[in-house]
């Protein structure tokens, strides 16, 4: 089963170009362009991996961190900031967050991100059937 | 108001901290067994010297009790001292994964009453048809409506509970195979462009040689950030931060984080990993970040060590199971 990725930017070219790459390598991505936006598809989908920029208009990165995890806990989220901030880095580890990564960010790295957090989940869910 | 001095104060921290049982009662007078007892003794070597015999045995054996008298109050006095200091601990733990608990149950409260209150409702409505004597199809289509708004209202509650039970698995470490330096090295770079800006400067020391290690990733990249972050707060002006990681022994790693920074004052070294302890002003800090470091340093089998000297800098080793 391919891994089911979100990903959550305000920036339109950066998700176009991040939908190019992932479909190229024949990874359906679904994008959000908005905090709101990505809670409202959790509702109807569920995904295994979201990826998302810190600094958004309306819900940040941070509170919407914060929802994805008290909705569905075992979806991992690796956060992408553009200005490297300590504090907020803090918060989103401390949150649940899978990774948090600063801007501009190699591809190959991130895919190698993904497959780790989905591994995570992965394991997690075994876990879960487990007992 | 009085804690709150007291924390701002950081040269000092051991002085005010009185523990509860000392402000409860007056401590005991300790002249008794560092003047008293040895000036007895130095007294009865002295009398021995002219006494006859018989006497001289007699005070020998006087002052022998004496000092053994002497010597298990004061034992009792630390093993009392020692039991009231971990039961502190135990205390500050407790009031912690208390106030955890707190902000937990009445998240859960929150999230059950509203489909509780929605059920309540729908049921007195349903009541209420039932009540009439002859059912109407349109009175059975709402009891319909009715019991099918209630399944909802339950498959809701059954999704918070699920979650729930998902976040206390969550809590347990699930090791993944990644290498040491990957890990350390996006928080450091996280840190290092605030560092910059502040005239600190980071330099690695990465073993390379190392094999991927078998961790829970995001806990140890919330120590490594707590460790980072500390060491960043440490340095007064311009500074430099060193990152490690080295091989320590069979199946054994560590990672270092060591600053130029302001040191830790020998006094406060071993309160350093206790919850709520800190040196910042209130408001800048919990004094949560350390306890927590050792918390998940903990759980993922592994254990961390500091050392330092104060105005040179201090070190953060943290050892994991490779």
């Amino acid at each position: 089963m391919s891994i089911r990725i979100l990903i959550v930017d305000d920036e339109p070219d950066f998700i176009e170009t991040m939908v190019k790459r992932f479909t190229f390598r024949k990874m359906p991505v679904t994008a959000a362009t908005s905090g709101i936006e990505a809670l409202t598809l959790l509702e109807t989908e569920s995904f295994d991996v979201v990826i998302m920029d810190v600094r958004m208009p309306g819900k940040d990165g941070i509170e919407t961190l914060k929802e994805i995890k008290k909705r569905a806990p075992l979806t991992e989220v690796i956060m992408l900031t553009g200005h490297a901030s300590v504090e907020s880095g803090m918060r989103g580890m401390s949150l649940g967050a899978y990774d948090y990564v600063l801007k501009p960010v190699d591809f190959e790295e991130l895919l190698d991100k993904v497959r780790k957090a989905y591994e995570r989940k992965q394991l997690n869910e075994g876990r879960h059937s487990a007992d | 108001m009085k804690d709150d001095t007291a924390r701002t104060d950081p040269g000092t921290g051991a002085g005010p901290a009185v523990s509860p049982a000392a402000r409860r009662e007056r401590p005991r007078p300790l002249w008794p067994h560092t003047v008293a007892f040895p000036g007895l003794a130095a007294l009865a070597v002295l009398a021995a010297v002219f006494l006859p015999a018989p006497l001289a045995v007699i005070l020998a054996f006087f002052t022998g009790s004496l000092c053994v008298w002497s010597a298990v109050d004061m034992a009792s006095r630390v093993r009392a001292s020692e039991r009231e200091r971990s039961s502190l601990d135990a205390q500050l733990i407790q009031s912690q994964k208390l106030a955890a608990i707190g902000e937990l149950s009445s998240g859960i409260a929150h999230e059950i009453n509203n489909p509780l209150a929605v059920m309540a409702q729908e049921a007195e409505w349903m009541t209420h048809l039932m009540g009439r004597p002859d059912p109407t199809p349109e009175n059975l289509a709402e009891l319909r409506d009715s019991l099918s708004e209630i399944v909802r209202q339950v498959d809701r509650c059954k999704t918070i509970t699920h979650n729930l039970l998902n976040f206390s698995r969550k809590m347990e470490p699930v090791p993944q195979e990644e290498r040491l330096e990957r890990i350390m090295e996006d928080m450091v770079l996280l840190v290092e462009k605030e560092a910059g800006h502040k005239g600190v400067t980071i330099a690695r020391d990465y073993d390379t040689a190392l094999p991927p290690i078998r961790t829970d990733v995001p806990l140890l990249r919330q120590v490594i950030l707590n460790l980072l972050l500390n060491a960043f707060q440490a340095i007064e002006g311009r500074g430099a931060i060193t990152v490690s990681t080295r091989k320590a022994g069979e199946g054994r790693v560590a990672i270092v984080v060591a600053d130029t920074g302001v040191g830790i004052p020998p006094e406060n070294l071993p309160k350093i990993f206790n919850p709520f302890f800190t040196t910042k002003p209130p408001g800048q800090g919990t004094g949560l970040g350390l306890s927590l470091c050792h918390g998940i340093v903990d759980r993922l089998g592994g254990a961390i060590t500091v050392e330092s000297e104060p105005g040179k800098g201090s070190a953060f080793t943290v050892t994991l199971p490779a």
